[in-house]
């Protein structure tokens, strides 16, 4: 087969029959071989019933559904997982992504040495400014200092993949939102293809501002495992250079203070405790580090060296100013 | 692995874990035997005993010759416990309804119908709830306590996680991953993956009733119960979430103090010597960084060995008619060639 289509869907039961309609549409266009994906994400309405009758109407549509509502991370993983094409197109159940923009990133993907990750890129958004675009922004800025890469829009659902580098892939927490940005870090060849958006047509929009702190911390922890993962113990001793320092000083007040005698009545204690707590915690954390090299031995290393995806061609990147069409 | 479904399969598998006290096992059979031949269900029985209530086996073994339904007994080889017992007994039983039944009189039979009945309507897990209640003020405080913060702590709305009176499909009790003391929280776990979790007022027994006393031990292991449980529902593939926000508020609240501390030792020019608060701050600095150290080697754990474990759990996937007729062609095509 040649694409698999995924839609994670939550409470969508109003855009699922126009969403299959221009998905149809769009993909038979293509003249491949497809097969659409939908993922029912926990939804609490009639979007279950809807999919039935889908399924039951076209063999070329597939629904999971899941017990309940996991997010948008594990719908996308979910059906990165019971995808069977070449190629993985990821798209949004809320009609605001066109279909017909896949031609737009096939073509892309196969462009030149070919591509492993092709980005959609909303330039022209039709949301509100303060909750929708204003946050993005600042995540988009967050993830692009942090990892390295770029990429305008990363929340942009609108993506394509290769299916051998993305069945790799292995996502958690909020981790769907900055996917390209670590494909890229682990050698993958990215390119953004800028493509149509629409305003939203039913129900409400499911994401606030609160994104932002969660896709912090889960980049920090990706950024983490990245360094600790093949050094730990090397990590876990940066960690304890300021006990250590600690150590050193509140050592040489205590001598200070016992060769030079204590003005005061009372001798001081207070130093000599410090040097003892500084120099456990220095301790503790050198004997963790050598844990978890431990750990990291016995574990699966090889899968924990790409901690996404190896790149099937060469490497590098288009650049996103390059990469638009004219 | 679940034993093998075969033709003359009961409908409902009662599991008794035999491993403290227990009441007349014989009477207990008869009551719950007789309420499921009521409702026309067929049932097999199993008993599991533990090693050292190997007293109990004469009379299930009298039991198992003259009982009309089938009786299944279990020994286990030691003394292991409540939730090995209903591992045991789960694996065993081949009904499509497994009920899972505390060795004494716990609850009326008559809870039977409407919990089977909530099973069939949809859901995965029916948890029984003791009410109304019958046993001693002192009992039923201890017990609003500990639910209260049970409660509280999952975001969860249970009222009776220690009533033994479960009904649940055979797919809850393939992945409820019993140990310890986690038999206790049944209900909790099975919400966690996912399930449809209901609960169930059954009307307690009237041999219920005694007042149990625990030694400051069990209260202390029951806290550490739901420490562990707070945890284990709510950060299992995200360890640093917990670990994190602990260690940075403990490091942060230890950066502060020290400050302060500094503060005023440049603008009162008070004496370092003299501060225990001092102290405390690198105290609480290096505590924090230790808890914050082990998050990290949690991450690592998930990530070197839980990498395949999915955040997901799937209720059905739901292919075209069409589609599994395609299949299927193609396998007997493959089984041809």
């Amino acid at each position: 087969m040649d694409l698999s289509i995924i839609v994670p869907l939550y409470n969508e039961e109003e855009s699922v029959d126009t969403l299959y309609e221009e998905v149809r549409a769009a993909a038979d266009g293509l003249g491949r071989e497809w097969e659409l994906l939908l993922v029912d994400d926990g939804s609490s309405d009639a979007t279950p019933a809807k999919l039935r009758q889908l399924c039951a109407r076209d063999r070329r549509v597939t629904a999971v559904r899941f017990r309940r509502n996991y997010g948008q991370t594990a719908a996308l993983q979910a059906g990165f997982d019971h995808a069977r094409g070449r190629v993985v197109v990821t798209l949004d159940g809320d009609l605001q992504n066109d279909p017909r923009d896949f031609g737009l990133l096939l073509a892309a993907l196969d462009e030149g040495e070919g591509y492993d990750v092709v980005c959609g890129w909303r330039r022209d958004r039709k949301d509100r400014m303060l909750s929708r675009k204003v946050p993005s922004w600042a995540a988009n800025w967050l993830i692009g200092t942090l990892t390295g890469t770029s990429i305008h829009d990363n929340g942009c659902t609108l993506k394509a993949y290769r299916a051998e580098v993305v069945k790799r892939a292995r996502l958690y927490a909020e981790m769907h939102r900055f996917l390209a940005p670590m494909m890229s870090l682990s050698g993958c060849r990215w390119k953004e293809v800028v493509v149509n958006h629409r305003a939203r047509r039913f129900g409400r929009s499911k994401y606030g501002i609160s994104r932002i702190w969660k896709v912090f911390l889960d980049l920090l922890t990706v950024k983490m495992l990245l360094g600790f993962t093949t050094r730990p113990a090397k990590w876990f001793a940066v960690l304890g250079v300021p006990f250590l320092a600690g150590t050193l000083l509140a050592l040489a007040a205590s001598a200070w203070v016992h060769l030079k005698g204590w003005p005061g009545s009372r001798y001081p204690l207070v130093f000599p405790a410090i040097t003892i707590l500084c120099a456990l915690a220095w301790v503790h954390l050198t004997l963790v580090g050598l844990f978890s090299e431990l750990v990291v031995k016995v574990g699966d290393f090889k899968a924990a060296e790409a901690l996404l995806a190896s790149p099937v061609s060469g490497g590098g990147h288009e650049s996103p100013a390059a990469a638009r069409p004219a | 692995m679940r034993a093998p479904r075969l033709r003359d399969q009961p409908e409902v598998s009662v599991v008794v874990p035999v491993v403290e006290r227990h009441g007349d096992l014989k009477q207990l059979y008869a009551e719950f035997a007789a309420e499921l031949a009521r409702l026309g269900r067929r049932a097999e029985f199993i008993f599991v005993v533990d090693e050292h209530l190997k007293s109990a086996l004469p009379v299930l073994r009298e039991l198992q010759q003259r009982a009309e339904q089938e009786v299944v007994i279990v020994l286990l080889g030691g003394p292991f416990g409540e939730s090995a017992a209903l591992t045991v007994g789960l694996d065993r039983a081949r009904g499509t309804r497994l009920v899972t039944l505390a060795s004494y009189f716990q609850v009326e039979p008559l809870g039977l119908g409407p919990a089977l009945a909530a099973l069939d309507a949809g859901a995965d897990l029916v948890a029984g709830r003791r009410y109304p209640r019958t046993d001693s003020p002192f009992n039923r405080l201890q017990s609003r306590l500990f639910h209260s913060l049970v409660r509280r702590v999952t975001g969860t709305g249970f009222h009776d996680l220690s009533c033994g009176f479960k009904v649940m499909t055979p797919q809850v009790a393939d992945e409820l991953n019993l140990y310890g003391s986690m038999h206790r929280f049944i209900p909790l776990l099975a919400h966690t993956q996912g399930f449809a979790v209901r609960e169930i007022e059954v009307p307690q027994r009237r041999e219920d009733r005694g007042t149990r006393y625990h030694g400051a031990g069990a209260y202390l292991g029951r806290l550490l119960d739901v420490l562990t449980v707070f945890f284990l529902t709510r950060f299992t593939r995200r360890p640093l979430r917990f670990f994190g926000l602990l260690g940075t508020g403990m490091l942060a609240l230890g950066f502060l103090l020290a400050l302060m501390v500094a503060a005023e030792k440049i603008l009162f020019a008070t004496s370092l010597s003299d501060r225990a608060l001092l102290l405390l701050a690198v105290l609480l600095m290096v505590l924090g960084v230790q808890t914050l150290s082990l998050g990290l080697v949690g991450e690592i754990l998930i990530f070197t060995h839980a990498r395949n474990v999915r955040e997901y759990h799937v209720a059905e996937v739901i292919r075209s008619p069409m589609e599994l007729a395609a299949n299927v062609a193609d396998t007997d095509a493959l089984r041809a060639s």
